[in-house]
């Protein structure tokens, strides 16, 4: 009797160990997990911006559009046209011969805004002036740490012919002297086009960081710039720029 | 020393094979038993998990289906926007563009009024010079119908002076003239 009871429990044993290992060898499939009830997603981790979110400012312009000035020179007996740029909230860089002979000078943003001037000084060994403001400008750019290097991509923005507030891009094609001899040292040529009003207007690299100063166009279409370095030498320099005698 | 015979105690038959193999059998059975119904209860779970999976796939893909549908119409929108935005941007350099040029033409034309004004003031002191020229000449030329009246030093000295006066009329009237040219 207790030889049968001994069998009969090795016969479960048997079952239940045949059961455990079918089941624990994967043979038979696990029961289900519960469904949960909420799936929470997991956010991407490349998620990039929409398309053109890099575009974004305050009123639709990009920033190089925002710190452009024109400049309009009344004369005593004429009136000319210029293009600037803002490089801190109330001092605008352009060229002398946009300031000389001044009886008036008169400064709009590319919004149609007119701005206040305050004083005017231009440079003794360079074609640049400094303007500085009353009212407060709109945006302005960083200069960049140095000047650029023959084949760099260029962007001017200004205001040629005294007209629309113009974009045009270029490459910088070396370093040459000065043929106006407004300048004192070498100076920047550049193949993006300017235009007579585009004086003043503010060269910028790829980061949009001031690169150097429209002054002149040449004879083959190309633009003469005068350099970051100049321009840095002359703002580091209490003596170089000098109130501005008008007409 | 010699061994003791072994003497085998007669005991219980053997159990008949048969009876061996039906435990085996059942054993087996019992399994196959407990095996098919954990794979049924398995089968049922697996049935009603596939069911609420399903359930809450078609949820979520309702819920993108019209989530995909806000975008389109958010996307459009945002193109709308951009395009307004883009056609704002161009109408306000325009505007300032027009103001800008309205204000070279205002400038302008205050610096041709203004010109003008210099050249009216100039003409009529011209024409005034011209006037006292004509009125000293007249004047001379009366002067020199009754001479014997006058002493002959006066008459060259009033003449000297009508004729630098007129002199410089013709000088004045020469640059107006001149200055109307250009």
């Amino acid at each position: 009797m207790r030889q049968a009871a001994r069998r009969r429990a090795g016969g479960v044993a048997l079952v239940l160990a045949l059961t455990g290992a079918l089941g624990g060898c994967g043979v038979l499939p696990p029961l289900p997990d519960p469904v949960p009830s909420d799936i929470v997603p997991t956010s991407p981790a490349d998620l990039s911006p929409a398309a053109g979110g890099d575009a974004l400012s305050p009123d639709g312009f990009d920033a190089v559009e925002r710190m452009a000035v024109r400049i309009r020179n009344v004369g005593c007996e004429e009136l000319s046209t210029g293009s600037g740029f803002a490089i801190d909230e109330h001092t605008l860089i352009t060229n002398k011969h946009v300031v000389a002979d001044s009886k008036d000078l008169e400064v709009s943003t590319y919004d149609g805004h007119d701005i206040t001037v305050g004083t005017t000084s231009t440079a003794g060994l360079a074609d640049l002036a400094v303007v500085r403001t009353t009212d407060p400008l709109p945006s302005h750019p960083e200069l960049a740490k140095a000047d650029p290097e023959p084949g760099d991509h260029v962007t001017v923005v200004g205001y040629p012919a005294g007209g629309e507030l113009t974009v045009t891009e270029g490459e910088v094609k070396g370093s040459t002297r000065d043929p106006l001899n407004a300048n004192l040292g070498e100076v920047l040529l550049t193949d993006a086009p300017v235009e007579p009003g585009s004086s003043g207007s503010a060269a910028l690299d790829d980061k949009g960081r001031v690169i150097g100063v429209v002054y002149a166009k040449t004879g083959d279409d190309n633009s003469l710039l005068v350099p970051l370095s100049t321009l840095q030498e002359m703002l580091d320099d209490d003596t170089a720029f000098t109130p501005a005698s008008g007409c | 020393m010699t061994e003791a015979p072994v003497v085998v105690a007669p005991g219980p038959d053997r159990a008949p094979r048969p009876r061996r193999g039906s435990r085996v059998l059942a054993i087996v059975l019992v399994a196959t038993i407990a095996v098919g119904a954990y794979l049924w209860l398995t089968t049922v779970r697996w049935q009603r998990t596939a069911t609420e999976w399903e359930a809450k796939a078609q949820g979520y893909a309702d819920e993108v289906g019209s989530l995909r549908m806000q975008l389109d119409g958010a996307n459009s929108e945002l193109q709308a926007a951009r395009d307004q935005l883009s056609t704002a941007t161009s109408r306000i350099t325009d505007l300032a563009n027009e103001k800008a040029q309205l204000g070279d033409e205002n400038v302008a034309s205050q610096q041709y009024l203004d010109y003008q004004t210099q050249v009216s003031g100039a003409a009529a002191t011209v024409a005034s010079a011209l006037g006292q020229c004509v009125s000293g000449q007249e004047q001379l030329v009366g002067y020199l119908k009754e001479a014997d009246q006058y002493e002959p030093a006066d008459l060259i000295r009033y003449e000297k002076e009508v004729n630098a006066l007129c002199a410089d009329a013709e000088d004045a009237n020469q640059a107006l003239q001149k200055e109307l040219r250009r």
